[in-house]
């Protein structure tokens, strides 16, 4: 019996040792920055464009960035980033990572900045407590945050406990934290649901001319910023109706939703697809599967509609797909196929937006840094420093800061096609340029603070119900010049 | 009771004593992270607590334990975010609402054993999991709410925040840990490992049965519900995530690897070590869970009265228990309830349902357990064993 | 009509679902293990099958290895964990629980954390057209693979002698030892059966609902929720069981979807108030 105790505690070990080093393997791939002769050369091809992009920016960085001596801090600086790096949204935390990863390695502060990397599981408790320890034990000044919403939001609420640090929020989308529940110390180079949505809406109803849509989303914060961004572009343009249905979220049965959608086919125009990730694999399998795209035109979809995992992975007949986002893997301007090309070759696969945010923001700390001379000794001067940046080579294009510390952004209207090469991808068929969090609303910061918040039954979704919120908010004079219009003016 | 008990009691009280002031001491001169790790222990260690209750008391496997805590935590968030309401009625109101939901599901561990009760514990989470998760107007769906603070006016251990949150937690803490210990100790907590061990038994004794398992699960929800308050108010928030299978089975996980029988010590220890890992490992590797999951393993395979068994072997000797008299009466016991970790030494051997009275009998008391790894013995039971 | 096609839509729920209850089923049944690892056997045989499927392009092949390939995990995992803990099911499940944790993990680390599609055979795309709606193909497949598969069971369970054998199991095993019957090797094989039955449903529910990473404890729940309100360890509960949780999935999504999980669990709630062992569950 001993014997077999001993055999039984081998294997398990054994097995235990197999799957940490395979961990540790794929780890290592994406993690540590071993500099491969070929990914050297395209930093060597990058450095020259990335200094003259950025020069402009402000004069200190011109004068540092064209010189070879860089500013150089006592001590590398430590910058924490939570993700959920292990479990089944791992690709999210990974794509997070090698995007910060790559941003550091671009700007050639690989010897200045360690990334420090923590693992939140996809559960909010743990991400504020790795928080805690980035901030208590670590002692990082800049700490970069998860990428779902919910999570965003407890590590908000935990800032405002903590102002002895800088966050800088990844993918998560609540426009109130930067916005309602603005905490000084947060800055965020990415989005809000709502921002990308305002002028899809209006796309909708002003140029493709839609009045009536099926909005078909998951139940949770996300879904409820596009579809109200959505719905006040969509209204206040000539949009009629939005019917919605929510289903759980990572619900991945849509026959019933098939079935229910199908009956009404003939009353409304489209269906406006409002998700993300595999259930959109999924959604679009049963859509060909029920026959609807014969009874329906393509839908429409949602900032992570068209993305790149999701286009790997649908039928063909994806096509024609159209959405809005802060960024367009089709982009064509040169920092984009820059950054495309070095983060395919540095980690072997394509980046989608969360790789291009959390490039951009390890970008706009290390550009900040340089401001101030690697000094952190005051936080507030590097926060000021990080507002006032203008950062003109994204991949997204160019971007800056708003008085909430939100990025004022181009947003794109984008179509899929098939590209020569047999492969979907993203097209650029319009573009709003420097759009803020407050989208149209830009004149009227206070009064939009007033509307309730987003949720699953808010804004309304009939244009009587609508327009009389909107006259009691934004107040009759708004409302009788956009009915004069039909619509924003531009 | 030879020399080995004294000298375990010895040893017991100096390690209690030691760990107290060490505890106490703390805020004085450690890092803010090692409070933050120390409170994150105490509110899921309550919680483990609160499934090893059950667990090692009763031999019932919950996994709704996190829903008393949830059900505190989401009462407390709606009174303080959305109703303005104070916050001594909000505490009330939360055990109120907590507590009844809890008495309406106790009569669980009366109808069922066992896996049925794993099962049935399992549907009653989700169905809670699913109200918290979709009655958005409510519970705002995944984010859950957000901002719940401790009032300012309880401020009064220290003026840091941390500091003061670690003594009002350590405070809870200890209270609880006194009176959950009190519990196992008194003839009460006897009588639950007499149903344990043979319900038939206990019942011809002229106990109610049923009463005695609906208090027990009352008793551990309870102990959930005191680890929701401290959890919502240290957290500042609460979500439906907490209540996931996955997260039930992270009390179970630690229960079990520290020992199930030792209902404190076991499930503190076991809090400990898993929570540590997840701190610790989550930053070296990807394949946490793996990791996680083979340990698990390994203690049920190889150690099925979990870590604490080490230790135990180390201060008992060889044979890794206190001097026990002879017999299995149920008075017999009460030596070695007084043992603080309060077990039957069995460990998960021990929780196999059922078993028939003339057996439980026979048997001369929890030590004499088949051993699992005695495939033919068990075998010939088999058809008594399942029920 | 809208109904009629939901109610199909409940069908084949149920089917993919009735495939994996059964075997979770009859391993409860004879060996009283709830195999908390049979979701991760439903992915893991759905990512081999699709593994397959791109090498070889034949789902059928897929189907078949996704089957064997779970049926040897499930053959190992009696061998060298289960059998040690023979006799005690509290940690037999246990046992299965750390399985799961582990091969959910492993799963995620070697077929990365990302969707895949199963594509659909030929043979079986497209629609049928019911009234103003269409049913497709597959779903029609789904069916009439669970209405085959329950049909070779009830057959082999109610009319063979080693069906005969597995009843009398699921009632006394002593018996059965008594009769000379090498109840290792019994249980070794029923729990062979259940993983090659894991492995198949997750190639037909993975082609019909693609293959996520975290499906493996949504699948493990719902499964468990057949079983539970079905009554643990019976065949007709099995078939009660998948109808009712299928019929109430669909009917939720329809009629109310934001509250659709709540209305999936409540009714299972309710019928376990008044009988906690299930519909079709034996005494105490």
């Amino acid at each position: 019996m001993k014997k077999n105790t001993a055999k039984v505690a081998a294997m398990i070990l054994a097995a235990a040792m197999v799957c940490g080093a395979c961990g540790g393997g794929a780890a290592d791939k994406g993690g540590a920055a071993d500099t491969t002769a070929a990914a050297q050369d395209t930093q060597k091809a990058q450095d020259p464009q990335g200094a003259q992009d950025g020069a402009p920016e402000t004069e200190t960085e011109k004068a540092e960035g064209a010189g070879e001596e860089k500013a150089k801090p006592a001590e590398k600086i430590k910058v924490g980033i939570t993700v959920p790096y292990s479990g089944f949204v791992a690709n999210l935390g990974e794509n997070a990572v090698n995007g910060a990863l790559l941003g550091i390695k671009m700007e050639g502060r690989e010897e200045d900045m360690e990334l420090l990397i923590e693992d939140t599981k996809c559960e909010a408790e743990l991400a504020v407590t790795k928080c805690s320890k980035l901030k208590e034990q670590d002692g990082c000044l800049f700490i970069m945050g998860s990428v779902t919403g919910f999570e965003g939001d407890a590590q908000a609420d935990w800032l405002k406990k903590n102002s002895d640090v800088i966050f800088l929020p990844s993918y998560s989308a609540t426009q109130d934290m930067t916005m309602r529940d603005f905490s000084p110390n947060m800055i965020r180079a990415g989005w809000t649901a709502d921002q990308v949505m305002f002028n899809f809406g209006e796309y909708i109803a002003k140029e493709v001319g839609y009045k009536k849509i099926i909005s078909i989303g998951a139940d949770y914060s996300y879904p409820w910023g596009q579809a109200a961004g959505f719905a006040r572009g969509f209204m206040e343009n000539g949009g009629e109706e939005i019917k919605y249905i929510w289903y759980p979220e990572g619900n991945l049965d849509f026959s019933s939703i098939m079935t229910q959608v199908s009956s009404m086919a003939g009353d409304y125009d489209a269906v406006f697809l409002n998700d993300g990730g595999s259930p959109i694999v999924a959604f679009w399998k049963a859509w060909e599967q029920y026959g609807l795209n014969n009874k329906f035109g393509q839908i429409i979809g949602g900032t992570n509609v068209a993305d790149t995992n999701v286009l790997s992975e649908v039928s063909d007949g994806f096509v024609g797909v159209l959405s809005a986002s802060f960024y367009s893997d089709g982009d064509e301007n040169a920092a984009n196929q820059a950054f495309r090309k070095a983060f395919i070759d540095e980690y072997g696969y394509e980046p989608d937006a969360v790789a291009v945010q959390s490039y951009d923001t390890i970008r706009c700390i290390i550009r900040g840094l340089d401001a101030v001379g690697w000094d952190t000794s005051d936080q507030q001067a590097i926060i000021d420093a990080i507002c006032a940046l203008e950062v003109t080579d994204s991949p997204r294009g160019s971007f800056y800061f708003d008085e909430y510390h939100n990025a004022v952004q181009n947003v794109y209207v984008k179509e899929v096609v098939m590209t020569d090469e047999g492969t979907m991808a993203n097209v650029i068929k319009k573009t709003y340029e420097d759009v803020s969090q407050f989208g149209p609303y830009e004149a009227y910061k206070e009064q939009y603070m007033q509307f309730a918040e987003d949720a699953r039954d808010y804004p309304y979704t009939t244009k009587d119900a609508y327009m009389e919120d909107l006259r009691k908010v934004m107040g009759d004079e708004y409302v009788d010049a956009l009915e004069a219009d039909g619509g924003w003016k531009h | 009771m030879g020399g080995s008990s004294k000298r375990a009691t010895l040893v017991k009280r100096a390690g209690l004593g030691l760990l107290a002031v060490a505890l106490l001491v703390i805020p004085l001169f450690s890092s803010d992270f090692t409070m933050t790790m120390i409170i994150r222990y105490m509110y899921y260690g309550l919680l483990t607590i609160s499934f090893g209750f059950l667990a090692g008391e009763l031999g019932l496997f919950s996994l709704m334990t996190p829903v008393s805590l949830t059900l505190t935590g989401y009462t407390i968030g709606l009174c303080q975010t959305k109703f303005d309401i104070p916050f001594i009625p909000s505490i009330f109101l939360a055990f109120l609402v907590s507590m009844s939901f809890a008495a309406l599901c106790g009569w669980m561990a009366d109808r069922s054993q066992g896996v049925s009760f794993l099962m049935l514990t399992l549907v009653f989470s989700q169905l809670v999991y699913s109200l918290a998760l979709q009655w958005t107007s409510m519970t705002n769906g995944t984010t859950g709410l957000l901002g719940i603070r401790f009032p300012d006016a309880l401020e009064i251990f220290s003026e840091n925040t941390k500091v003061n949150h670690y003594y009002w937690t350590l405070l809870i803490f200890g209270l609880t840990i006194f009176l959950v210990y009190r519990l196992i100790t008194s003839s009460y907590g006897l009588r639950l490992r007499g149903i344990k061990n043979s319900e038939t038994r206990m019942a011809a004794l002229g106990y109610h049965t049923g009463l005695l398992k609906w208090s027990a699960f009352m008793v551990s929800s309870l102990i959930s519900s005191i680890a929701g308050v401290l959890f919502v108010y240290n957290t500042g928030m609460i979500n439906p995530e907490i209540m996931t299978l996955n997260s039930s089975n992270q009390a179970l996980i630690s229960s079990i690897l520290g020992g199930v029988d030792s209902v404190l010590l076991g499930s503190i220890v076991g809090t400990v070590i898993n929570r540590t890992l997840e701190l610790t490992l989550g930053s070296l590797t990807r394949r946490y869970a793996t990791i996680v999951g083979a340990l698990f393993l390994a203690i049920i395979l190889l150690m099925p009265e979990g870590l604490i068994s080490i230790a135990k072997k180390l201060v008992y000797g060889k044979d890794g228990r206190p001097g026990r008299p002879v017999g299995g009466t149920v008075q017999g016991q009460s030596a070695e309830a007084g043992d603080g970790a309060g077990g039957t030494g069995a460990g998960l051997r021990c929780v196999t349902p059922g078993g028939s009275p003339e057996e439980a009998l026979a048997s001369g008391g929890p030590g004499d357990v088949v051993s699992s790894n005695d495939t033919e013995g068990t075998e010939e039971k088999g058809g008594k064993m399942r029920r | 009509m809208i109904y009629l096609s939901t109610f199909l839509n409940g069908l084949t729920i149920a089917g993919y679902l009735f495939l994996m209850a059964l075997g979770l089923n009859l391993s409860f049944g004879l060996m009283n293990i709830v195999n908390m690892s049979h979701g991760t056997m439903y992915l893991a045989g759905g990512f081999i099958g699709w593994t397959v499927l791109t090498k070889t392009g034949s789902w059928f092949l897929g189907l078949l290895s996704a089957g064997a390939a779970m049926g040897v995990f499930a053959f190992l995992e009696d061998l060298f964990f289960l059998r040690r803990a023979r006799g005690n099911m509290t940690m037999e499940t246990l046992i299965t629980l750390s399985v799961s944790i582990i091969g959910a993990d492993l799963i995620v680390g070697i077929f990365s954390g990302r969707t895949r599609q199963v594509k659909i055979p030929k043979l079986l795309q497209g629609a049928f057209p019911v009234g103003d709606f269409y049913f497709p193909k597959y779903n029609l497949f789904i069916i009439l693979f669970a209405v085959f598969f329950g049909l070779i069971f009830w057959y082999v369970l109610k009319r063979t002698k080693i069906g005969m054998i597995i009843r009398a199991g699921v009632d006394d095993q002593e018996i059965v030892s008594t009769l000379g019957i090498d109840i290792k090797l019994l249980f070794s094989a029923i729990f062979t059966l259940s993983g090659i039955l894991a492995g198949m449903a997750g190639m037909i529910g993975g082609t019909f609902q693609n293959l996520v990473s975290g499906q493996d404890s949504s699948v493990m729940v719902y499964t468990l929720l057949i079983v539970i309100i079905g009554g643990m360890g019976s065949f007709e509960g099995a078939i009660f069981g998948s109808l009712i949780i299928g019929m109430a999935f669909t009917f939720g999504s329809l009629l109310a979807p934001q509250f659709s999980q709540f209305f999936l669990f409540a009714p299972v709630a309710i019928v376990l108030v008044f009988s906690p062992r299930g519909i079709f569950g034996k005494g105490r």
